[in-house]
C-alpha cells in the first residue's frame, strides 16, 4: 500500500478549492468603507461590514460586501490572524447560505404523519404558545428531565444550555459526543487539560486520524503548509490518500484501528533509546516505570505486523520526533469518534507527547490561553421531583456530565429507562444526518410527544419534528462574544452584528428562548439583551468592545509560554498520568493496552467503512449549499481498484453498500488511493428531507449504514466500527 | 476522664472521616443550586471568582473537613448538614482534577 503513487497534478486537479483559500488580496479591498473613502478614488457603492463565518465551527473573521442591503461577496478579515487572513471555499460560499431558497421562512407546524412532509405555516405567537404549552405538559407528566435539549456548535448554543438549566432538565447533549469527546477524555485524564497544538512553531508533526488539509482547522491547516516550507516534517498516517497525505512530507497507509500499536512502538523506541526528556519525565509525569515495562516488548517489528508500516519507518519516525522535541508533537486531532476504545487510543497519543516534554513549549502542546471573558451568572431553580441525574448517567465509567452521550441517550429514550424522556428541543444540530444508525434516531423520535427544531433549513432532523422554527443565518444576527483558541498565539475574541436585516420571519434562538422563559415562568434567566450580555462578558476587558467594533476581532493579553512550569497538572497526582491511577481504581486499563481491531468478513462484509471530510463539506450543514454542491454534488464510495476488479465494479458504477444497520446506493470511485480493506464515503448526502433540494436521495447516507457503537469509557460515538459488503447494483 | 476524652475525640474524628466519605454521596445538582443561593453572594457575582474548578478534589475535601477554619464559616449558619453535603458534592465532583471539571473561563 505504501507505494501508492499519485502525481501532484492529479492532486491539484482533484483538490479543487480544498485547501486553496481566498487570500486577502489588495489591502484596499479589505478596508472598511470609510477608510476607502478617504482616498482620492471614488467610494464604492457597497458597504463593508465585519462578520464571523458560520460555515463550520472555526468562526473565521470576514468582511461582508453589501450592496443596497444585499450581500454580494464575503472576504477575509485581514486583522483576523487565526485564519492567516484567508477565507476557505466554504467561507466564500456563505453567501449562498443566506440566500438559499431552501431556507425555512416561517414557523412550520407538522400536519401530516411524522416525516411525511405535510406542513402548515403558522405565526410566531401560535408557535411559541404551542412550544411553551408542550414543555409545560411534559414537565408535569414526566418531570422536567423529560425534555432533552440538543444544540450544535454555535455562539448562541450557550443560551440553550442556560434555558435547559433554568427549565430544570439535566438532559443536554452537544455535538461533542458525536465528534471529539474521546480525545478530550484522553487528554483530560492524562494531562488534566485539553491542550492546543502550537503547529506554527513545530518542527515535526505526526497527523494520525486527522486530515487537517481537508477537515480545516484554523490556523493549523495553514500552518502545516507553512512549516513544511520552512523545513518541518509532517507525517500522515491514514488508510486513505487524503489531501493531507498528498501534501505531507510522508504518508503511510496504516491499517485502520491500529494507531495505538504505532504510538506504543514509538514510546518503546523513545524509552529504550533514552530519547525522552528525562528531566521533564522525572519531574512532571507519574507512572513512567510502569509505562516502560508496558512497552518493553512492543517493538517496531511487532507494530509492523499490526499497522502494516515497516518497522524501520516506525523506529525512524520515533527518533525524528524525539530529535525535534520539544518543538514536535503527535497532533491531538479533533474528531475522535472512531473506535470503541478511542479514549485509550488517544491516551497513547497523549503519552508519546508527554515523553517529548513538549507541554507549554513552542511547537508543542500548549494549555488553552486566557480569554479574559466573564461568565454571566444566573440562579436556576431546583426541582425536587427530578430524577437523580441524566438519562444516560452511569452508562459508561467516565461520561462528561455536561456533554453526555447522544448514542446512549438515544438508546435510553427508546427503552424509556431509567425514566421516560418525551420532548426534544433541537438547535442547529442534525442527528438524523450525523448520528450513526439513522433508523435508531428515527425510532427515538417516534417515542417523543413533542419535538421542536430551530434551524436555518429543513434539515433531516427538522423534517421529523412537530414544529420547526426558522433561524436567521449568522450574517443576520447579533451574537455574544466568543473566544477562539489559536495555539501559542493566544485566544481571540469575536462577536457578530447583523450584516443585513434578518430575512423571512426568522428569529434567533436567543429571542425564542427568552420568549419561552417568560411564558414558562422563569424570565429572570433571560433578563438581558445581547448587548447587555456582551457588556457583562467583557467586564474585565474595558477596551475590547471598541476594538471589536474597529477591527472585528480583539486579542486579549497573552502571557508567554512556560507559565505552567513548576505548577501542578490538574490530575489526581498533580502530574501527567502516563499510568492512570483513576483508571486503575475504576477497573479500567491504567495504560493503553493494544487490542487488534476486529476483522470483517461475515456475510461478505469485508470492508471497514471510514468517515472523513472534503474541504468543501461540513457534514450535512453544507452539502445543500448551491455553490459547494458544484464541488461535491454527491458522495461516492472510494473503493480500491484491486477490490473493485474482484467485485466486477467499474468506475462510476452504482454499488450497493450494506451493513447490519442498513444499506445505500452510490457511485463507486475506483481508486488506488485507499487500502483494499477499507471503503470511504462523505457524510451529508442521501438526505430524507423534502426541504433539501440538492441532497434529498442523492448519493448514500453514511448514517443509514453505520452501526450504533460507542466509546466504552466516555460514550462518544464510534463510527469506524462498521464492516460493509459492496456489490455492483443488480449483481447477485 | 482524660482517657474517655481521648476516646471521644478519636470517635469524633472517625465519625468526621466517615461523614466526609458519605459527603461525596450528596446531591451535586442540588449542591450547585445551593452554592449559588448561599455562597455566591460573597464568592463572586461574576461566578468566575470561585467555582468547583478553583480547587482539587483533595483541597475541597480538606476545606470541608474543617469548615470552621474557613474565613467565611461565620456565614454558614443557615446551612444544614445535608445542604453542606450537597454543596461539597458539587464542588468536589466538578473540581479541577475531577473526571468532569466544571467549565470556566
Amino acid at each position: 500500500m505504501s507505494n501508492i503513487n499519485i502525481s501532484r497534478r492529479d492532486f491539484l486537479r482533484l483538490a479543487g478549492a480544498a485547501v486553496t483559500a481566498t487570500a486577502a488580496t489588495a489591502a484596499q479591498a479589505a478596508l472598511p468603507q470609510q477608510a476607502q473613502a478617504a482616498g482620492s478614488a471614488k467610494a464604492p457603492e457597497w458597504e463593508s461590514k465585519f462578520g464571523v463565518c458560520d460555515m463550520c465551527f472555526n468562526r473565521c473573521g470576514l468582511i461582508a460586501r453589501v450592496e443596497r442591503g444585499v450581500i454580494k461577496k464575503l472576504d477575509p478579515n485581514p486583522k483576523f490572524a487565526k485564519s492567516r487572513g484567508m477565507l476557505c471555499a466554504r467561507g466564500n460560499a456563505g453567501v449562498d447560505q443566506v440566500y438559499d431558497p431552501d431556507r425555512v421562512k416561517t414557523p412550520m407546524l407538522r400536519v401530516g404523519q411524522r416525516g411525511e412532509g405535510k406542513w402548515k405555516s403558522i405565526g410566531w405567537d401560535e408557535a411559541l404558545d404551542l412550544c411553551a404549552a408542550k414543555m409545560k405538559d411534559i414537565a408535569e407528566k414526566h418531570t422536567r428531565c423529560g425534555m432533552l435539549f440538543s444544540a450544535g456548535a454555535d455562539t448562541q448554543s450557550q443560551f440553550v444550555n442556560r434555558f435547559a438549566e433554568a427549565y430544570g432538565s439535566y438532559n443536554v447533549t452537544s455535538h461533542e459526543s458525536l465528534c471529539l469527546l474521546s480525545g478530550s477524555r484522553a487528554f483530560v485524564d492524562t494531562f488534566g487539560d485539553v491542550p492546543q497544538p502550537d503547529v506554527k512553531n513545530s518542527k515535526y508533526v505526526i497527523l494520525a486520524g486527522a486530515n487537517r488539509m481537508e477537515a480545516l482547522v484554523t490556523p493549523d491547516s495553514m500552518d502545516l503548509m507553512a512549516i513544511m516550507r520552512q523545513g518541518a516534517k509532517v507525517v500522515v498516517l491514514d488508510p486513505r490518500y487524503t489531501k493531507s497525505a498528498a501534501l505531507a512530507s510522508e504518508w503511510h497507509a496504516i491499517k485502520p484501528g491500529t494507531d495505538m500499536a504505532f504510538m506504543l512502538a514509538c514510546a518503546h523506541v523513545i524509552i529504550t533509546e533514552k530519547l525522552y526528556d528525562q528531566a521533564f519525565v522525572a519531574e512532571r509525569t507519574s507512572g513512567f516505570d510502569k509505562l516502560a515495562a508496558h512497552v518493553a516488548q512492543l517493538t517496531p517489528q511487532w507494530a509492523e505486523g499490526e499497522t502494516g508500516i515497516p518497522a524501520a519507518d516506525i523506529a525512524r519516525i520515533a527518533r525524528e520526533l524525539a530529535a525535534a522535541a520539544p518543538a514536535s508533537m503527535v497532533y491531538p486531532g479533533r474528531r475522535t469518534s472512531d473506535y470503541e476504545n478511542s479514549t485509550q487510543i488517544r491516551r497513547s497519543f497523549a503519552i508519546v507527547n508527554a515523553l517529548l516534554g513538549n507541554w507549554d513549549r513552542p511547537g508543542g502542546l500548549v494549555p488553552a490561553r486566557p480569554t479574559g471573558l466573564k461568565k454571566v451568572p444566573f440562579e436556576a431553580p431546583f426541582y425536587d421531583d427530578n430524577p437523580p441525574g441524566r438519562v444516560d448517567m452511569k452508562s459508561v465509567p467516565l461520561l462528561f456530565d455536561d456533554e453526555g452521550s447522544f448514542v446512549i441517550t438515544r438508546e435510553n429514550v427508546i427503552k424509556g429507562a431509567p425514566y421516560p424522556l418525551k420532548g426534544w428541543f433541537v438547535y442547529k444540530t442534525n442527528p438524523m444526518a450525523t448520528a450513526p444508525d439513522r433508523k435508531k434516531t428515527r425510532e427515538m423520535i417516534d417515542k417523543l410527544d413533542f419535538m421542536v427544531v430551530v434551524d436555518i433549513t429543513m434539515s433531516d432532523t427538522a423534517w421529523m419534528a412537530d414544529l420547526v422554527l426558522p433561524a436567521p443565518s449568522a450574517l443576520e444576527r447579533q451574537d455574544p462574544v466568543q473566544a477562539l483558541q489559536s495555539g501559542a498565539e493566544g485566544a481571540c475574541l469575536v462577536w457578530r452584528d447583523p450584516v443585513i436585516a434578518p430575512l423571512h420571519q426568522s428569529r434567533p434562538v436567543f429571542e425564542i428562548l427568552k420568549a419561552l422563559s417568560a411564558k414558562l415562568g422563569f424570565p429572570e434567566a433571560f433578563d438581558f439583551d445581547i448587548a447587555k450580555y456582551r457588556e457583562l462578558q467583557l467586564a474585565a476587558l474595558p477596551e475590547a468592545a471598541g476594538i471589536l467594533k474597529r477591527d472585528g476581532v480583539y486579542y486579549p493579553p497573552n502571557p508567554p509560554l512556560g507559565g505552567t512550569d513548576g505548577q501542578p497538572f490538574k490530575t489526581p497526582s498533580a502530574k501527567i498520568e502516563l499510568y492512570s491511577n483513576r483508571y486503575a481504581e475504576m477497573g479500567l486499563e491504567a495504560l493503553p493496552v493494544y487490542q487488534p481491531p476486529k476483522t470483517g468478513g461475515e456475510a461478505g462484509r469485508r470492508f471497514r467503512l471510514v468517515a472523513g471530510r472534503s474541504a468543501c463539506v461540513t457534514q450535512a450543514s453544507s452539502t445543500n449549499n448551491a455553490l459547494l454542491s458544484e464541488f461535491e454534488p454527491e458522495n461516492t464510495l472510494w473503493l480500491n481498484e484491486d477490490a473493485a476488479r474482484e467485485l466486477g465494479v467499474g468506475q462510476g458504477d452504482v454499488v450497493e453498500v450494506e451493513s447490519p444497520a442498513g444499506k445505500g446506493q452510490l457511485k463507486a470511485l475506483v481508486t488506488p488511493k485507499i487500502r483494499k480493506d477499507t471503503v470511504y464515503m462523505l457524510s451529508g448526502f442521501g438526505s430524507v428531507s423534502g426541504g433539501l433540494s440538492r441532497t434529498k436521495g442523492v448519493g448514500a447516507s453514511i448514517v443509514e449504514i453505520l452501526e450504533s457503537r460507542f466509546d466504552a469509557i466516555c460514550g462518544n460515538s464510534a463510527i469506524h466500527e462498521t464492516f460493509v459488503s459492496v456489490k455492483k447494483k443488480g449483481a447477485a | 476522664m482524660k482517657r474517655s476524652t481521648t476516646i471521644l475525640s478519636a470517635l469524633i474524628l472517625v465519625l468526621a472521616v466517615v461523614s466526609m466519605a458519605f459527603a461525596a454521596e450528596g446531591n451535586a445538582r442540588k449542591g450547585k443550586y445551593l452554592y449559588r443561593q448561599k455562597c455566591r453572594a460573597c464568592h463572586g457575582a461574576t461566578a468566575s471568582d470561585l467555582s468547583p474548578n478553583s480547587k482539587t478534589q483533595a483541597e475541597w475535601k480538606k476545606a470541608f473537613a474543617k469548615p470552621e477554619a474557613l474565613k467565611c464559616f461565620k456565614d454558614w449558619k443557615g446551612v444544614t448538614p445535608e445542604e453542606k453535603n450537597d454543596i461539597f458534592a458539587y464542588l468536589h465532583d466538578f473540581a479541577k482534577d475531577s473526571p468532569s471539571p466544571a467549565k470556566c473561563n
